[in-house]
């Protein structure tokens, strides 16, 4: 039996959602696990990023300046300009936090040594989610007050006057509840099933280490396969914060919009 | 709104699930309330229908195709 | 190993409409692609078909919470 692992060695043990847990690094506080630490160090290292880069601003840039302002650029006009319209100024600052806090966070998952993405904790993403649930609804019911907005959600009009109590609670449910649901949803689960990816290959892989000479070559194969992946993750992560923003610029909008 | 491509995918899963989600609850309180086990199956089917004929008026009869 | 049945049963019932999607989108591109004045034409006919794809996917997402 080559395949067969040494009789020594205990059965493989698959990555499960126990690895996401962690024990606090000192004391029993919650607020000294790793992706505490891990939002913090990323709060810490946007502000001084973004203030080093913004500080000697020049009209020639530097490399630092400039690689600032391509991000704040890219939010935006890339969401906010092309998503929100002729207001989009006033939800910049806000797109911004959330984009650079997302994409950071994220990318945590394939730096070594960090090696988690914070946001596979579902706390994290419902946590931003609230925040975009209040502004749009907040947007929404400024500039058009509560009975208008729930009116112009509910009632749309061109559709006969018996089927609005079929319709009206899905759209309800649609913009109170499903939303901000999927919103987090998406983004903690991308973050959760590929930091579970990983670590399903490099844990394979160690495991194979262990094994019988001929399971060694897989080994190779298993870790290559880690670090690949590492790669795809990192586009994923990237896409991800994107689409969040986006999102989160879209349900502005819609707050925003003239509905006829 | 939402004519906006990116977002129009995302709408659109939101309104099937919130659909299938309603409908398909109140089947399901249905069920437990009068002891029977078809109504959850028809309410999804019935939230199903709804989802898509919202999609229906808000993505397609606002654009037709010509 | 642990864990329902379902959850097996909602990954396979993905297959079918994650490649009714790129099939969709795939063809909704080409269009485009060749005649980008056509847009207009394609989009909520890829819209639809998107959103009939997706409603046996999502069917299946609720089946695999409900059926015990």
């Amino acid at each position: 039996m080559l395949l067969a692992p040494h009789m020594a060695q205990p059965a493989f043990v698959p990555p499960s959602s126990a690895d996401f847990f962690f024990n606090p690094a000192f004391g029993n506080s919650i607020l000294a696990t790793k992706p505490v630490m891990l939002l913090l160090f990323s709060v810490i290292l946007i502000t001084a990023f973004f203030t080093v880069s913004a500080r000697k601003a020049a009209i020639l840039p530097s490399r630092l300046q400039f690689s600032g302002e391509l991000i704040y650029g890219f939010v935006r006009d890339g969401i906010g300009r092309d998503v929100i319209g002729e207001e989009f100024q006033r939800f910049v600052p806000f797109l911004f936090a959330i984009f650079t806090f997302v994409l950071t966070n994220n990318l945590f998952g394939v730096v070594p040594f960090m090696q988690f993405p914070t946001m596979s904790h579902i706390g994290f993403p419902v946590s931003i989610t609230i925040f975009v649930y209040l502004v749009y609804h907040y947007v929404a019911i400024k500039k058009k007050g509560l009975g208008r907005y729930l009116k112009e959600m509910c009632f749309m009009p061109g559709v006969p006057k018996a089927v609005y109590v079929i319709l009206a609670p899905v759209e309800f449910l649609t913009y109170f509840a499903v939303r901000p649901l999927t919103l987090a949803m998406r983004l903690f689960g991308n973050m959760f099933a590929g930091h579970l990816l990983l670590l399903l290959f490099t844990l394979g892989g160690e495991y194979m280490l262990k094994s019988a000479l001929f399971v060694k070559f897989f080994a190779i194969l298993s870790f290559g396969l880690a670090i690949g992946l590492s790669f795809f993750e990192m586009g994923i992560q990237c896409l991800q914060a994107y689409i969040f923003t986006l999102l989160a610029a879209l349900y502005i909008a819609g707050a925003l919009a003239d509905e006829h | 709104m939402a004519t906006n491509e990116d977002g129009a995918f995302w709408t659109i899963i939101a309104y099937l699930i919130s659909g299938l989600g309603f409908w398909g609850g109140i089947g399901y309180l249905g069920d437990r309330h009068f002891k029977t086990n078809f109504l959850t199956i028809l309410g999804m089917g019935f939230g199903l229908v709804t989802g898509l004929y919202l999609i229906w008026i808000k993505f397609i009869k606002e654009n037709p195709p010509q | 190993m642990k864990g329902t049945l379902s959850i097996v049963g909602f990954g396979l019932s993905t297959i079918g409409p994650g490649t009714a999607t790129g099939l969709i989108f795939a063809a909704y591109i080409n269009g485009v692609a060749r005649q980008p004045e056509a847009r207009s034409i394609l989009q909520p006919i890829a819209f639809l078909g998107f959103a009939l794809a997706e409603a046996l996917a999502i069917f299946g997402l609720v089946l695999a919470f409900v059926l015990k």
